[in-house]
């Protein structure tokens, strides 16, 4: 019994049943779906359709008039492509910061290392209320107010400790033994990181890209504050626009958080390739 | 891959200083106006910089999600633009906290001004903002629903005992006949219940702000007037979870058939229920009492890090002409004057403007904020079942009290 | 080897945290000892604003906020991780899929998610009613035993994807010849997962939930978009009231004294998570 079963399954990792598999697929989807199909079927009907007693799931009058506000009538073009670039520059950014500093703490014992990752920490702790004055007097010093840079730089406050935190535990599953092996073969600490770290935890990489982005891409109050102009506002201003003081134009509120998630998801789509990485069967022989 | 995302690093962040906004230029003035006002702003701007070639007014649009919080922190932190449209409510907060100018040298015409919105932003001695819009709460309903209930729409309840009966008639097949709030901001329910409250004789402090009366019989007996509603069943269940914006939703799917609200409901709900027959009365009192509302509104304030406050002092002086000032407020104009331009002359803005003399502002303390989440949550906990009305008020009080000292 | 060579490399990272993180620290730590005028007040600020029932309230809303959350994040994460790591068609659909909760903006999803459980419009009433599983519609968020577990709820399914991505790309990195050990030791999959799969996620897990304590420490949209902390502050934790206290009651130098024992709690909580968690394999002496 023990033959057979070890010989035929050791090229292929076994896994769950296919049933489960299917019913755990369907209960995640649905989960994950259920508001969000509301949300779609919101953006496509008409305004007196959205609030009735009873509520109803399809529209009688389908519309893609809320779209065509979106799109062509309102601003949000414009803050799509500022989130694009203030989101795209502060998840760059806060990367490159955040691979040399994970490397670090993961890689080397140092004295206060524990302190400094404590430190590193902080930014995150502190709530935005106590902090989102003083750190607009500092953007105020800076003339970085109503620019792409001091949001950008704000955001390093939101998205660097938690990427350094993360980063730190993806490089310490990496075995130590490859970067032994690099080192007698004379590789520099900056060389194995690119070339060994970095690859292997390509996943980690992908996830921590993913946190940031959506982090930013999201953020409301700092850019509320700290983008007046219209030049620089976001996607999320752009929302909160289609609420005048008694009224909310909730068709447009959902086409445009519509336009604001499926493009990530579908980037996600794309690049979720990467995240299947790791280590492949011969790296470790030999 | 890694260079890829270098190059393209660098090449956003010569591309974002290339078109970094250079921001206003001296001779400019900012406006924070509200993107509900935004055309007439543009429209009264473009006016204003016809006849003053050289002034260069600069509208930047502001959202009612976190307004307070903006302004507030911009005010602190200096980086401030020139005028702000805020709520007078808002606007003792600031003079106090020493972040905005007086106004008394700007303002034409004090006494077309209604004393109520003129007191509502003056403290020290000084005036500190410049009202341009009051508003107060009606009473909205459904005249089918009336007829159905076996009531005269055209002779709506003047009083309490009527206000009750007709809920009581209108609450059935399921309808509800009066719906109060009880969730949300707290605003929405002390433009609701302290008018009830003020109209028994009673308030949440005495006049002169150092002590609590809100356990007092008067304000105690108006509570439970607020509360019964949703008690006896003639207010929604959902009344915890619901502001007036709710209120006004479930008002157009006809499963409210009258609640508060101000003129400002009355486009929407026409627009998004063009079939209900709308009327309006002013709120009901006790018998033999008068009727009472919170004003509400806007005014013009200048911060005190404003860059152009000489230039800013006369553009607002021409935004508040008779004139201007009837077209850019969205429900009625701060100067009597205006309120007689035809716009205004609406049956069904009458009882609006009927109820507008009996508006009253809130008291100007510091912790006025904090008072009213205290009374706030005693409504809430009068709703839920926790307390009764006289130990929930109780409670409240000893909370204002101690705000008091 | 230099012994400090670790600390070049967290260097940058350091110098523009400490940049802009200096200034608002030493801001809240002035404000939180002095009056509105400016004058030194020692810990006047710290027993004002310990003194109202609503404190400790919501000290306690805080604490079952944080645990609730944080409980089914995890379990459901792993679970849905452990679920994607598979191998099966449309695999990487229903990846993209798990991400929606996370990505859709926070506001948009607290304010559909209470526009689906209220009492009169709500779609979740209408459906559990429909099919019969309930006689009346629930008052979910206007009844003081469901709002918080509501509440909790949106949470969970707002973050639980943050959960699955991160402990995915750990699962992704685990490598092939630890499977295959455990095979040839005619392991089940079940104990695959027990014996392989949550060994090699530790790290990610605690470094995972330690940010989810963090998160759930300072995350107020959910609440204050719906209901901003009542019904008779039954929702109200400790981050709301220090947002209260400075922007609704503009009492700045209040909310930086409770923001600094907020933040000292906090502290220790982190420090004593990576102290205790500081001897991991993989480091170089």
């Amino acid at each position: 019994m023990r033959r057979s079963r070890f010989t035929s399954r050791s090229l292929r990792r076994p896994g769950l049943n296919r049933p489960s598999i299917f019913l755990g697929c369907i209960v995640l989807v649905f989960v994950c779906l259920f508001p969000f199909v509301w949300m779609s079927l919101s953006s496509i009907k008409v305004l007196n359709e959205l609030y009735t007693i009873p509520p109803q799931w399809w529209p009688e009058h389908p519309t893609l008039a809320n779209y065509h506000k979106v799109l062509f009538e309102s601003r949000i073009p414009r803050y799509f492509l500022n989130s694009i670039i203030i989101s795209v520059a502060a998840t760059g950014l806060a990367l490159v910061l955040a691979v040399f500093a994970a490397n670090g703490f993961a890689r080397f014992r140092f004295r206060g290392r524990s302190f400094w990752q404590a430190c590193i920490l902080v930014g995150q702790l502190l709530p935005t209320a106590a902090i989102i004055v003083p750190l607009f007097i500092t953007l105020r010093v800076l003339g970085l107010v109503n620019t792409y840079w001091g949001l950008i730089l704000v955001y390093m406050i939101i998205t660097l400790p938690l990427s350094v935190w993360m980063l730190t535990s993806y490089f310490k599953a990496i075995p130590l033994e490859l970067e032994e092996a690099a080192i007698i073969d004379g590789a520099s600490r900056v060389g194995i990181l690119f070339r060994i770290t970095l690859p292997l935890s390509l996943p980690g990489i992908v996830a921590v890209l993913v946190y940031a982005f959506i982090t930013t891409w999201n953020e409301f109050i700092f850019a509320l504050c700290f983008a007046t102009d219209s030049r620089v506002k976001t996607l999320p201003i752009g929302l909160a626009e289609f609420s005048t003081e008694f009224n909310t134009d909730w068709g447009a509120v959902m086409a445009a958080s519509m336009v604001m998630t499926v493009p990530i998801a579908l980037l996600f789509l794309v690049f979720q390739r990467h995240f299947v990485g790791g280590l492949t069967a011969g790296a470790s022989k030999g | 891959m890694k260079s890829l995302k270098l190059a393209g690093f660098f090449a956003l962040s010569v591309l974002s200083t290339v078109t970094m906004n250079t921001g206003a230029q001296a001779g400019d003035v900012v406006w924070w106006a509200p993107n509900w006002g935004e055309e007439r702003a543009r429209t009264l701007a473009q006016k204003y910089m016809a006849a003053n070639p050289g002034t260069n007014i600069k509208i930047e649009v502001t959202v009612a999600n976190g307004l307070p919080e903006r302004v507030l922190t911009a005010l602190r932190s200096g980086a401030a633009p020139d005028i702000i449209e805020v709520q007078h409510g808002w606007v003792n907060g600031y003079a106090q906290g020493d972040l905005i100018v007086p106004l008394d040298d700007t303002i034409q015409d004090k006494e077309d001004y209604v004393k109520a919105a003129i007191d509502y932003v003056s403290w020290n001695g000084k005036i500190w903002a410049m009202p341009y819009r009051i508003e107060t709460h009606g009473v909205i309903y459904n005249k089918d629903h009336f007829k159905e209930a076996g009531l005269d729409p055209e002779k709506p309840p003047k009083t309490w005992d009527d206000l009750i009966a007709a809920a009581k008639a209108l609450t059935k097949s399921g309808r509800y006949g009066f719906g109060i709030t009880g969730g949300g901001e707290v605003g929405n329910t002390i433009f609701r219940s302290l008018p009830f409250i003020w109209m028994n004789g009673g308030d949440i402090i005495s006049p002169d702000m150092k002590k609590a009366v809100l356990n007092s019989p008067e304000a105690v007996k108006a509570v439970e007037f607020y509360t019964n509603f949703y008690k006896q069943g003639l207010a929604p269940k959902s009344t915890l979870e619901n502001d007036g914006l709710a209120l006004r939703r479930l008002f157009i799917a006809s499963t409210v058939s009258a609640y508060q609200s101000g003129q400002f409901d009355l486009p929407a709900i026409q627009k998004e229920n063009p079939n209900i027959k709308l009327g309006a009365m002013m709120i009901p009192a006790p018998a033999g009492k008068k009727t009472a509302a919170v004003l509400g509104g806007w005014s013009y304030v200048i911060p005190k890090s404003a860059k152009n406050p000489v230039e800013s002092k006369k553009f607002l002086q021409f935004l508040n002409t008779t004139e201007n000032q009837g077209y850019y407020t969205d429900t009625f104009p701060a100067r009597t004057s205006s309120i007689k331009l035809p716009r205004f002359d609406d049956s069904m803005l009458k009882p609006f403007a009927e109820m507008l003399p009996y508006g009253r502002p809130v008291p100007v303390h510091k912790n006025w904020v904090k008072i009213v989440q205290a009374y706030f949550d005693g409504i809430q906990r009068i709703l839920l079942g926790d307390q009764s009305v006289q130990k929930s008020m109780d409670e409240a009080n000893e909370e204002i009290q101690a705000l008091l000292n | 080897m230099k012994s400090n060579t670790g600390l070049v490399f967290a260097l940058p990272a350091l110098i523009v945290l400490f940049m802009l993180i200096a200034y608002p620290v030493f801001y809240t730590g002035w404000l939180s000892v002095t009056n509105d005028q400016g004058q030194f007040t020692g810990l006047q600020n710290f027993s004002a604003v310990l003194r109202p029932r609503v404190t400790t309230q919501a000290l306690w809303n805080t604490l079952w906020w944080v645990a609730g959350s944080i409980f089914f994040q995890v379990l459901l994460g792993v679970t849905a991780a452990i679920l994607l790591n598979q191998n099966f068609m449309g695999r990487a659909l229903v990846r993209s899929i798990a991400l929606i909760p996370w990505v859709i903006p926070g506001i948009v999803a607290a304010t559909t998610w209470a526009w689906m459980f209220h009492t009169e419009f709500g779609i979740i009433n209408y459906m559990l009613t429909s099919t019969g599983a309930l006689d009346e519609p629930v008052g979910w968020l206007t009844r003081s035993n469901t709002v918080m577990p509501a509440m909790i709820a949106i949470n969970v399914w707002k973050l639980f994807p943050f959960v699955a991505i991160m402990v995915l790309a750990g699962l992704q990195t685990i490598p092939q010849e630890l499977y295959e050990a455990a095979r040839m030791d005619g392991a089940s999959y079940w104990e695959e997962v027990r014996h392989v799969m949550l060994p090699q996620i530790r790290p990610v897990i605690t470094a995972v939930t330690l940010l989810l304590v963090i998160w759930a420490l300072n995350a107020i949209t959910i609440i204050y978009a719906i209901t901003r902390g009542g019904p008779a502050n039954r929702t109200v934790i400790t981050p709301i009231q220090i947002f209260r206290l400075a922007f609704e009651n503009v009492e700045f130098n209040q909310a930086a004294a409770l923001s600094v024992m907020f933040f000292a709690v906090v502290m220790l909580i982190v420090l004593a998570y990576i102290k205790a968690f500081a001897s991991q394999p993989g480091e170089v002496q």
